[in-house]
């Protein structure tokens, strides 16, 4: 299914997904480990005087978990479309090319020398992010052009030697942060606070914005770089840009939630599947899908063994992990 | 990244963790044998007495069930507001349910883990999920005014969380037998039962000095703590577990080893020679006794040369009330001619 990508298409599928996001979210707030009635989490919606139980688990449980959900969601989404569209590999993913790794190895090691988990400096997962996404891209050049095998095995070496680092580090750290750290290294949304959130949502939300404005490049691109210079696009500058911005959403993810796996893998295909693969509509609706699917899955996560409550990465690589091996015997085809 | 991975690396611990026993301790400092000092009964001058009465009133408008309360500082350093007559009790790890019912608080339990399964009614009250992991929204409707935790069971998360969403959480730890005896006293204290917490312990302390007495001049074994056989892993000196080993007239192997849950080498084994190994008996901890003699090494050792390798019940890994029972159970195990005899131990 292809759309043009004229704007009355863009506006329309983004209210339809939009929709879709706000069905998401009201069929995950009523959705727990407390099974509480749909008048009193409407109840608890409508009127924010009100400090009943019910109240306190709407507002202050599941609906700052679903926000984080959806930001995260959408960061890991669109990174993966714009980096699968920038190195012509639908392969491409934050987690696979071993960036979420990077940018976990650098939160620990923030952790490490001094902090702790809850405030894993975001910055400093963003460093280790890019670090890695530099690494690997010039691991996986061959002659002055990236070669899409050597790029994913260069993504998955660097990542399992960047989770023997964090084995490392993991070992030198007291067993009580370690308990911390595996959980968080799993994914887990719930343990952001809302302070954090507010710094947070503009950061992904302009990111998000700032890889808009290379949507269309992003769609030249595709042709190849060669291609895409004689038509007029600064390659480099939409390379450093894309880059940039992509690892940005990813420490920005990685930092909040842990390391949140085949997201940023999964979106695009589906995002493709239903719009095409027009960035100034693929874009928009991968980060709107990927809310959805990562609000549903943490929602799977918060429920499926009530009261205790599954690692959320987990869920996404157990629905993630099958869709790269078909993704990966379809390309190889 | 590989999580998969990492866990795999680590699951002998996790496993364990999640399991409930033993719970992977930190060193925690308990300040003294004695509960840590409070601001009890603290005189303000009058202003700031008609201050603070506007302030709870004003509190307890905004929060409904909020009752008189204080703030101190629980035995992990964190402030806590603790209610002074806590009714409602949520329990966050097994030791400390034990510790509440030991306490004669049963009733006031509204919630406790999966994996609270002592006194059997445990096992019957709501549960609020695992240690690590808890649902914070079962937490919620259970409408605690105080949560019971200990750091060695419970990760800060969760303290945070509970922090955040404005449920005191008192935290208890214990790396030592008088360890637990001081949480028990100051979980009395804190849940107003200071007498019956001074007589509870009193009675533990009498069966302790009563072992002391007991194995007095007997030889001390080399005993080898078995908390996971694959990668072999003991514990370390700094643990409640190496501490009961020492009161029980044992010598806990692992003296010179660093860190609370140290992995073990068999080079490292073989030299050490231990006269007695000790398994735990849970159900996650399958082997039999004959495996681990086919386990290469093995069967060189002393101890199972002379067959002496025992399975000692778990309550050896949980830091309450009934830490003296696996003491007494010890002393029968680490000396055969003093083994307490039915109906004795009281």
């Amino acid at each position: 299914m292809t759309f043009r990508a004229t704007p009355r298409n863009v506006t329309v599928v983004a209210a339809v997904m939009s929709l879709l996001l706000v069905m998401t979210v009201l069929v995950s707030l009523t959705m727990g480990a407390v099974h509480l009635p749909l008048s009193q989490v409407w109840g608890a919606l409508a009127s924010p005087g009100t400090n009943s139980e019910a109240a306190v688990i709407v507002r202050e449980i599941r609906l700052p978990r679903i926000l984080l959900a959806i930001l995260v969601g959408a960061a890991l989404s669109v990174a993966g479309t714009s980096l699968q569209a920038l190195l012509r590999n639908p392969l491409a993913d934050p987690y696979v090319l071993g960036i979420s790794s990077g940018a976990a190895v650098g939160a620990i090691f923030a952790l490490w020398i001094g902090g702790r988990i809850a405030a894993a400096s975001p910055l400093a997962a963003f460093v280790g992010a890019v670090i890695t996404m530099v690494w690997v891209y010039l691991l996986g050049r061959h002659g002055g052009r990236l070669s899409s095998y050597t790029l994913i095995l260069a993504g998955v070496i660097t990542a399992s030697f960047l989770s023997a680092v964090i084995l490392f580090m993991l070992t030198l750290l007291s067993t009580r942060d370690v308990r911390g750290i595996a959980f968080w290294l799993m994914g887990d949304l719930s343990v952001t606070p809302v302070a954090e959130m507010r710094i947070l949502a503009p950061a992904i939300i302009l990111a998000i914005a700032g890889l808009y404005v290379f949507a269309k490049d992003l769609n030249v691109l595709l042709l190849g770089a060669e291609e895409a210079a004689h038509l007029g696009v600064n390659v480099a500058r939409v390379e450093l840009g894309v880059y940039i911005l992509a690892s940005l959403l990813t420490g920005i993810a990685v930092s909040a939630s842990g390391a949140i796996g085949y997201l940023g893998l999964l979106v695009p295909h589906l995002g493709r599947m239903l719009v095409g693969n027009d960035h100034r509509m693929l874009l928009p609706t991968a980060a709107l899908g990927g809310a959805i699917l990562l609000v549903l899955s943490d929602t799977l996560a918060r429920t499926a063994v009530a009261p205790a409550e599954l690692p959320v990465g987990a869920v996404t690589a157990v629905a993630g992990a099958p869709v790269f091996i078909y993704l990966l015997r379809k390309t190889a085809g | 990244m590989s999580a998969a991975q990492i866990l795999a690396g680590m699951s002998p611990a996790l496993v364990k963790s999640a399991r409930g026993l033993p719970f992977l301790m930190v060193t925690y400092e308990i300040r003294s044998a004695q509960a840590p000092s409070r601001p009890f009964g603290v005189n303000f001058p009058s202003g700031a007495t008609v201050l603070l009465c506007v302030l709870a009133a004003t509190l307890s408008i905004l929060l409904p069930a909020a009752a008189a309360a204080r703030t101190v500082k629980d035995q992990t350093g964190r402030s806590v507001n603790v209610p002074d007559n806590p009714h409602r009790l949520v329990s966050l790890a097994p030791n400390t349910t034990e510790m509440v019912y030991a306490l004669g608080l049963g009733d006031e339990l509204v919630g406790d883990t999966d994996y609270c399964d002592f006194p059997p009614q445990a096992k019957n009250k709501p549960h609020i999920g695992t240690m690590v992991n808890p649902s914070l929204e079962r937490i919620v409707a259970l409408k605690p005014d105080l949560a019971l935790g200990t750091p060695e069971a419970n990760r800060r998360e969760t303290a945070d969380q509970l922090e955040r969403l404005g449920i005191p959480l008192y935290g208890v730890t214990a790396s030592t037998l008088a360890g637990t005896l001081a949480s028990i006293e100051d979980l009395g204290k804190i849940l107003g039962r200071a007498s019956e917490a001074r007589s509870l312990v009193a009675e533990m302390q009498a069966r302790i000095d009563r072992v002391e007495k007991r194995i007095e001049g007997q030889p001390k074994p080399k005993v080898l703590f078995v908390v996971w056989y694959r990668p072999l892993i003991t514990v370390g000196p700094t643990t409640f577990i190496a501490d009961v080993i020492r009161a029980a007239g044992g010598i806990p192997i692992e003296e010179n080893l660093k860190g609370e849950w140290p992995r073990l080498t068999l080079e490292e084994l073989l030299p050490q020679n231990p006269d007695v190994i000790l398994l735990p008996k849970t159900e996650s901890f399958s082997p039999s006794a004959e495996e681990f003699q086919s386990l290469p090494g093995w069967k060189d050792l002393r101890a199972v040369k002379e067959r002496r390798m025992f399975f000692v019940s778990e309550t050896i890994e949980r830091p309450g009330p009934r830490l003296v029972d696996a003491l007494e159970e010890l002393v029968g195990v680490l000396h055969p001619s003093l083994a307490f005899k039915t109906g004795e131990r009281q």
